[in-house]
């Protein structure tokens, strides 16, 4: 105010002592305070200000334009001090305003805020989701490579595990057939010893035995071409041998069996009652001859009674001994003619075959014939050598 | 009579010399309760200043702040002066000032708390497109493993 004075006092010196010297009268420099005032209007909007904070925003104004009025007045102290004071209002107006845009900010963040948790939340849950999948995914892709992993490797087990059985198996086989083989030659030589072929065929039996001792070498080494082909000619050599020793072997047994045989039939021959028994040998031939005297009476044909048991034990021992041929011969003494004394010894022979036929006995195993007086076995010069030369004789033939 | 005026006229010049002291006394006892007061107001204003400071976290007012203090101060250099009506306009300028601060500091924390959400929002709105991306990832090697599987 001392300065405003002053300066209106110096004015007003100024105006009465040089009319001229106009310049003091003139606007004053703005003070600084009023530019800052008005340029802080210009730049800030007061429109919302004045809505908001309407006595500040009219008290600022009215205080800045005091203050215009003030410089225009050359009152600059008091300007600078009103346009202090409007800055402050206009800016106290402002701060309320910018805190009431800031508070809708605020509230409109916390409702973006709110939106965008909840769209991370959902788009979270989708990846949770999208990730499970994924994960499951994997663990089944895994798993199928892994079971695909384990059904190759099986796969390449089982085909091993078929080659190495298939190799086994050929093995077995040739195993089996080299077996097979040698069981064949050692029936053969088995074969071959009950012709007794180490006896009749020595050599071959020797070889044979050798060589099927060799093939149960090789079978167990291994060698079952080798084992086969010994087996092989195992088997030639004791099939060679049973051919040789067979019909040998064969004669043999049948001589021992006939021999038995023949040794039994003479057993049984020496038990019937009423007959004599002897074995006559002519060349190679043998024969069991049973007479049987006292069969017919006088020059009787036909069997004299009292003689069927002698007959039911002919009858039965021809049955009983069926392989061999019989002879029925009929014997006389020699009183009488030779001619009649032959039929009189066939007719007898003829009886006794009916007697015996009439038992069972197959007619086609006996052969008839008669020998008259020519084959005496007793003097016939006494009675009881000539009742022992009419006889009736079974003749059994060996063989 | 004479005498009368002049004792009059001397009690009357005495109880002018007593209104004189009187009024002196009365004026300067006035000034002193003035003094006083604004002393008072000062002092206040002052204290009040360390809790805009303080309040000022954000440090946004702290041009305002030291105006405000240099307006307290020459305050109580007017003081001083007695040029009381110039202490009285300080005072109601560095009032407004401190208004104005509290606003701005207000002002200042909301916009820190606006920035903060806005920071929040920008954050959650990334991770909304992280996680969409990771998503898509997802999706394509899904159908792509899915794809590889038949």
């Amino acid at each position: 105010m001392k300065i405003a004075r002053l300066s209106g006092l110096g004015c007003g010196a100024l105006v009465a002592a040089l009319v001229v010297n106009a310049a003091g009268c003139a606007t004053p420099p703005r003070p600084r305070e009023l530019d800052a005032y008005e340029a802080l209007k210009r730049s800030s909007n007061t429109t919302e200000a004045s809505k908001r904070s309407p006595d500040l925003v009219t008290s600022s104004d009215k205080l800045g334009a005091k203050a215009h009025d003030e410089w225009e007045s050359n009152d600059l102290e008091e300007s600078r001090r009103d346009a202090i004071m409007a800055q402050i209002k206009l800016k106290t107006a402002l701060a309320l305003t910018e805190q009431d845009k800031l508070k809708a900010k605020i509230e409109k963040l916390s409702g973006d805020q709110a939106a965008s948790q909840e769209e991370l939340a959902s788009v979270s849950k989708d990846l949770s989701a999208e990730t499970e999948n994924l994960t499951l995914l994997q663990k089944y892709l895994d798993a199928r490579k892994t079971a695909d992993a384990d059904k190759a490797r099986l796969s390449l087990q089982m085909t091993a595990d078929q080659q190495k059985a298939d190799a086994e198996q050929q093995r077995l086989s040739q195993q089996l057939a080299t077996e097979q083989k040698i069981a064949a030659a050692q029936l053969s030589l088995h074969t071959a010893e009950t012709v007794d072929a180490n006896k009749y065929a020595s050599g071959e039996y020797r070889a044979a035995t050798d060589m099927l001792d060799k093939a149960q070498a090789e079978l167990k080494d291994a060698a079952f071409a080798a084992a086969q082909a010994s087996a092989d000619v195992a088997k030639k050599n004791a099939d060679q041998a049973v051919e040789l020793s067979k019909p040998q072997y064969e004669q043999a047994e049948e001589t021992s069996q006939n021999h038995v045989r023949d040794e039994a039939l003479a057993h049984d021959a020496a038990g019937i009652p009423g007959v004599t028994v002897r074995i006559e040998r002519r060349g190679e031939l043998q024969r069991l001859v049973l007479a049987a005297s006292d069969l017919f009476t006088k020059k009787s044909t036909a069997l004299a009674t009292g003689h069927d048991d002698v007959m039911d034990s002919l009858a039965a021992l021809i049955k009983k001994y069926p392989s061999y041929p019989v002879q029925v011969v009929g014997h006389t003494d020699t009183r009488g003619k030779s001619g009649e004394l032959l039929a009189l010894s066939a007719a007898r022979s003829q009886s006794v075959f009916s007697a015996l036929v009439a038992r069972g006995v197959e007619a086609r195993r006996l052969m008839t014939s008669g020998m008259g007086g020519d084959e005496p076995i007793a003097d016939n010069h006494s009675t009881a050598g000539r009742a022992k030369n009419n006889r009736v004789e079974i003749v059994f033939l060996y063989h | 009579m004479r005498q009368s005026t002049r004792r009059w006229t001397r009690t009357l010049a005495l109880v002018a010399a007593f209104a004189v002291a009187g009024g002196a006394f009365a004026a300067r006892t006035a000034r002193a309760g003035e003094e006083d007061d604004l002393q008072r107001q000062i002092e206040t204003q002052r204290s009040g200043v360390p809790d805009l400071e303080r309040l000022d976290e954000l440090h946004a007012a702290g041009d305002e702040i030291v105006l405000l203090k240099s307006w307290l101060d020459e305050a109580w250099s007017l003081r001083a002066k007695h040029e009381y009506d110039d202490v009285r306009e300080v005072l109601d300028r560095a009032l407004a000032q401190a208004e104005l601060i509290r606003q701005k500091i207000a002002a200042s924390k909301l916009r820190a708390q606006a920035d903060k959400r806005e920071a929040a929002l920008q954050e959650t709105r990334h991770k909304i497109d992280v996680t969409r991306k990771a998503l898509s990832d997802t999706t394509i090697k899904k159908k792509a493993l899915e794809a590889s599987s038949k």
